[in-house]
């Protein structure tokens, strides 16, 4: 299977995001505004994290 | 130091007590086993049908994409602790777990494989997501949650 990491990535901040959405909220427009915060908070919070680390190569 | 009287009760904590005699419903115990069983079960019980089957989407796809990406369904190891851990986060996934045990050609994934970590993380997660909606459901059937 093809690795790319960065659709991995958003992939799994999209699954995280709507379970947490669903789980947390009860009304529609709550879900959506978390689902949003989640989603941008994990790929954003993964591109600085790596942006970052990216002088300290393995 | 002294004895202190017991404080009444606030408004705020009695708001807070269970209320599920007011609707009887199905035991907690039943609803949070169901959950285990295979995601979102839990809810199905309780009426909540549309959210139960994307509960069941969303765990279901989190678990068939880490055994797509060759990731490891855990077992305890001597001398590796955290794999204790890791594996009752996997056991939560249920009968998708025991079935991905008996039916997979690679129950301990591919460590070589570059989707190998990726793999582990979607296991885990899958089987962590699935003991939350087993708290969920158990608090629904009891009445602590709306």
């Amino acid at each position: 299977m093809p690795a790319d990491h960065f659709l991995i990535l958003t992939l799994y901040a999209l699954l995280i995001s709507v379970f947490f959405a669903l789980l947390w909220r009860n009304e529609r427009r709550d879900r959506a505004a978390l689902f949003v915060k989640l989603f941008l908070a994990l790929v954003l919070g993964a591109l600085a994290v790596a942006w970052l680390m990216y002088p300290f190569p393995s | 130091m002294s004895e202190s009287a017991v404080p009444p009760r606030s408004a705020a904590a009695e708001a807070s007590r269970p209320v599920a005699s007011a609707r009887p419903g199905p035991p907690p115990l039943l609803a949070a086993a169901l959950a285990w069983i295979f995601p979102g079960l839990g809810h199905f019980l309780l009426g909540r049908r549309g959210t139960a089957a994307l509960y069941a989407l969303i765990v279901s796809a989190t678990f068939l994409l880490g055994l797509s990406f060759e990731g490891r369904l855990y077992s305890p190891e001597p001398g590796q602790p955290l794999t204790v851990l890791a594996t009752f986060a996997v056991y939560g996934a249920g009968l998708l777990n025991l079935a991905a045990r008996l039916l997979s050609s690679n129950p301990g994934g591919t460590i070589l494989s570059v989707t190998y970590e990726y793999g582990c993380a979607f296991l885990l997660t899958a089987g962590l997501m699935n003991l939350l909606l087993m708290l969920d459901a158990y608090d629904i059937a009891a009445g602590r949650k709306s």
